[in-house]
């Protein structure tokens, strides 16, 4: 999840030339000038322009750079509501204020659609540690008092299962043009019991953050062959080389940065549930077969996989290279593996979400930028088969199961709003203009505290006229659009509690890893407490829930 | 001679009556809502208000009725308990109150995400808190934890004895010893057990390692990562035990030491058999609020290990504050936290008990 310390998209090229924005843009700020073009020639010259704002290398976006990409933004809005349509009618907006985006970028975003609407937006900014328990209790004593809530995908259980939020109409459809979400964001993401709920602002998935100075170094090339593995040296495909490259670098000199070469960084502390997805990234390839959609629990009963053969053999390759990582390993949460390890130069191969490409070259506190390297998650020569008990190895080759972890952040209106016509509309039409097709392009390109989610913001060359390095910015973007886009991903369950059982998992990962058991015990572990968690949470319900959420 | 009774004044009948139906009315309306909010909330009847907030204005109308009643009904005595009566309601609503509402949620069966809502489930949580080892895991590290008090408090003792000396820029070191009190225990966290500590670069890893500590992790291995944390907690408090036991050294009578000093006592001698039996009630003062401290200890341990290694610096409040806000689990989690508070009270009560008896022996 991308949160914790949000990038800088636009420094991706340090000596990029920066272009000012045209007159149009300034013309369009004002909300004036808009429309005047025919329309394909607008839309490209829209996305051009606010791809200018402010521009790379001209410091970080504000206010009124928000505003402008709002008022740019507004045409497919006017298309649908006149001015002072939603006069006098009043929407509470509760997201996050994470480093001063989510929210901050929203008000500027609206700030143009408001006053030209009529409409005023109230707003509750809640921290991401708040969040899950703000919403928690809203939700259980039946005091939701917000319009429009900023969400992610894990909570729609919570929200979209127990009836709470407004279906979508079909005119938002269009005017967002869903079409163009990238495959695994489409239905059933999103959607409940056939109905609609989501708009996604946001994608999320675990992609291989490599260092490919590591793979190119020809002394690691000769030692490889001397030591008699098999293969070419280079960048793992799979988790089982993965597991030996790990190995075979302990006691191995950095090649760039001269201290001990590691391997793969695994976070071993908690991370508030967030660790869980960490482990789930190791496991995929090993537990998602691509004839089951399911790979954590069993669909028809919700009996957890998490104590089978695929989990603990992804448990058990943790145990195994924990010896070859660093020594405060036990002690390393996500943050660490990925802000003080990986882009401070320690460790060579790390699952992360997107933040670490997007911080390789911008981060003050990164010096790998130039020898990183991106990919979809490693896979497995063989693949556990739920049904059968056995591994299978496929035909194909490896199997692959990219995690979409987290699934992203998304706007959904409440079912409150929807006793109000005139409201519900203004919620809908507020939403809508977050999650347009063009402002999407900016929030993935600029800070946002968002990634790209949609195919047309995988086109290179936008990214490329903006100013960012093509070598770079392809490898980063093709990690996350195959991540997207592969037919195996490993889709997260969306039922109500699911950080609760991360949680709970975190704990007894913590003492497998700190030795207290081996892995298959507290696999059971795990398990046992799953089970516990989902009776209490109301098994009938989570297993429709669950299903639905897998599309059954 | 004429001897004045305080509260003997005569209240008029008339007066007394007012009194007591303004009681009485303020006191139906009280508990009529919350009946009514009740019946509401348990969809026993159809009519009632939506939130709780009418019944706390009805309270606070109630609290008010009571004060001004009971003036009226006891002239002078009413007056006198006025002085009191505030601060009795406030504490009944805001410690009394939440206190009973913690034991009725810790019945219940009552995780946000549930479908059914709370469920009264008797002393089921009870009865899994028996068996929990995350529960009882913490409550041994407290243990640990506990007894890591006796070396804050000799630390602390020798602080406050060298401050208490005559040494150069005695002030200076009084301020900067003070400093780590004025430091959140988050700040602590981040600043020692995240920089100072930090296995790659932190300044205390660094000069470990030429110390001839090849792997200084101070939080990897069990024992290590319990021990850091003691560390981090004592250099927060310590500050707070010796400024205690300076204030009880600095109040010591001067003729009892030039006493032992003209009787040539030794320094050993004159802090064993004079200074240390003489500062024991500051000493067992001190000790208890850092007891108390201590038992709350949670910021430090989920700042800087989340409770592990594999729960080796879990605390119980640091186990409850997961179960709390990452698992939502509110009934179970207050059971642990109204158990846990049983436990403090039983085991301080205890401790004072054994304490006064003790230091009646030796006084």
């Amino acid at each position: 999840m991308k949160s914790k310390k949000k990038i800088n998209r636009r420094q991706f090229v340090k000596d990029a030339s920066t272009v000012v924005a045209g007159a149009s843009v300034i013309a369009a700020g004002s909300g004036a000038g808009l429309g005047l073009f025919p329309k394909s020639a607008s839309a490209a010259n829209v996305r051009r322009d606010i791809l200018r704002i402010p521009g790379v290398g001209k410091g970080s976006p504000t206010d009124s750079d928000w505003q402008k990409v709002g008022a740019l933004c507004l045409n497919p809005t006017k298309t649908r509501v006149s001015k002072g349509e939603f006069d006098g009618v009043e929407l509470t907006f509760m997201g996050l204020n994470n480093q001063n985006l989510h929210n901050f970028l929203f008000r500027g975003f609206l700030k143009p659609w408001e006053k030209y609407t009529g409409a005023k937006i109230k707003w509750i900014d809640l921290a991401q540690a708040d969040y899950n328990a703000r919403l928690q209790q809203s939700i259980a004593t039946k005091t939701v008092d917000f319009d429009i809530l900023e969400m992610g995908a894990p909570f729609e259980g919570d929200v979209c299962g127990k009836g709470l939020a407004s279906e979508m109409p079909n005119w938002v459809k269009e005017q967002i043009e869903m079409d163009d979400y990238v495959d695994y964001l489409k239905a059933p993401v999103g959607t409940w019991n056939g109905k609609t709920y989501r708009i996604s602002i946001d994608g999320d998935c675990h992609n291989f953050n490599y260092r490919a100075d590591y793979f190119k170094d020809a002394g690691f090339a000769a030692a490889w062959k001397a030591e008699g593995h098999k293969g070419a040296w280079g960048v793992p495909k799979t988790w089982q080389k993965v597991q030996e490259v790990s190995k075979f670098l302990k006691g191995k000199k950095d090649p760039t940065f001269g201290g001990d070469a590691v391997g793969y960084l695994d976070p071993c502390k908690g991370w508030g549930g967030f660790g869980f997805y960490f482990l789930a990234s190791r496991a995929t390839a090993y537990a998602k077969h691509p004839n089951d959609p399911a790979w954590l629990f069993d669909a028809d009963t919700m009996k957890p996989r998490v104590n089978n053969p695929a989990w603990v053999r992804a448990i058990q390759d943790v145990i195994d290279v924990l010896p070859s990582q660093p020594a405060n390993q036990l002690n390393a949460d996500p943050g660490t593996t990925a802000f003080q390890q990986f882009l401070a130069g320690t460790g060579s191969m790390l699952s992360w979400w997107g933040d670490v490409g997007s911080m390789a070259k911008t981060s003050d506190g990164s010096v790998v930028g130039d020898v990183v390297g991106f990919d979809i998650l490693p896979g497995s020569d063989d693949v556990y088969n739920s049904k059968t008990g056995r591994w299978d190895t496929l035909p194909g080759g490896p199997n692959y199961a990219p995690n979409m972890a987290y699934i992203g952040w998304g706007v959904y209106v409440m079912a409150r709003v929807d006793s109000n016509s005139k409201k519900r509309k203004a919620a809908w039409s507020a939403a809508a203009h977050l999650g347009g097709k063009d402002i999407s392009l900016w929030a993935s390109a600029y800070p946002s505290g968002f990634q790209p989610y949609r195919n047309s913001h995988f086109n290179i060359d936008e990214w490329v006229n903006a100013g960012y390095d093509k070598a770079f910015i392809t490898s980063y973007l093709e990690s996350e659009s195959n991540s997207y886009n592969h037919p195996n991903a490993a889709i997260e369950p969306r039922i109500p509690g699911i950080f609760q059982y991360y949680s709970v998992a975190e704990d007894e990962l913590s003492k497998i890893y700190a030795g207290k058991y081996d892995a298959q015990t507290g696999a059971n572990n795990i398990a046992a407490a799953w089970e516990k968690l989902t009776d209490q949470i109301g098994r009938k319900k989570q297993v429709a829930l669950y299903r639905a959420s897998l599309g059954l | 001679m004429t001897t004045t009774y305080i509260g003997t004044d005569h209240v008029p009948a008339q007066q007394k009556t007012l009194g007591r139906v303004i009681i009485f009315i303020a006191t139906i309306l009280l508990v009529a809502l919350f009946l009514i909010q009740i019946l509401y909330k348990t969809d026993t009847i159809t009519l009632g208000f939506e939130n709780w907030r009418p019944t706390l204005y009805a309270y606070l109308l109630w609290s008010i009725a009571l004060c001004w009643g009971i003036l009226l009904i006891k002239g002078d005595r009413g007056q006198r308990a006025l002085f009191v009566l505030p601060a009795f309601l406030f504490t009944i609503a805001m410690v009394i109150f939440p206190l009973i509402f913690s034991v009725y949620i810790s019945l219940h069966d009552w995780n946000l995400s549930a479908f059914e809502g709370q469920k009264f489930n008797g002393l089921d949580n009870f009865r899994a808190l028996l068996v929990d080892e995350y529960y009882w895991n913490s409550m041994l590290n407290m243990v640990y934890y506990l007894v890591a008090i006796l070396f804050e408090y000799a630390i602390a003792f020798g602080l406050a004895l060298l401050l208490n000396s005559q040494i150069v820029a005695r002030k200076f070191f009084r301020v900067v010893f003070l400093m780590p009190l004025m430091l959140s225990p988050v700040a602590v966290s981040w600043m020692l057990g995240k920089s100072l500590m930090e296995y790659r670069f932190g300044p205390a890893a660094t000069l470990a390692r030429h110390l001839g500590w090849e792997s200084p992790a101070f939080f990897s291995s069990p024992e290590i990562a319990r021990f850091s944390i003691m560390v981090l907690d004592a250099w927060t408090f310590i500050p707070f035990m010796m400024i205690m036991l300076l204030a009880g050294l600095q109040a010591l009578p001067k003729e009892v030491n030039e006493a032992a000093k003209i009787d040539g006592a030794t320094g050993w001698q004159h802090f064993w058999k004079i200074t240390f039996p003489l500062m024991l009630p500051v000493s067992i003062t001190a000790t208890v609020i850092r007891i108390i401290f201590k038992l709350k200890l949670a910021d430090v341990v989920i700042n800087v290990t989340s409770g592990g290694p594999g729960g080796a610096t879990d605390t119980v409040t640091s186990f409850i504050f997961r179960e709390y806000r990452d698992r939502s689990n509110v009934g179970y989690g207050t059971m642990m936290a109204v158990v846990y508070l049983i436990i403090i009270i039983i085991l301080m009560t205890l401790m004072l008990k054994l304490i006064d008896r003790w230091m009646q022996k030796v006084t």
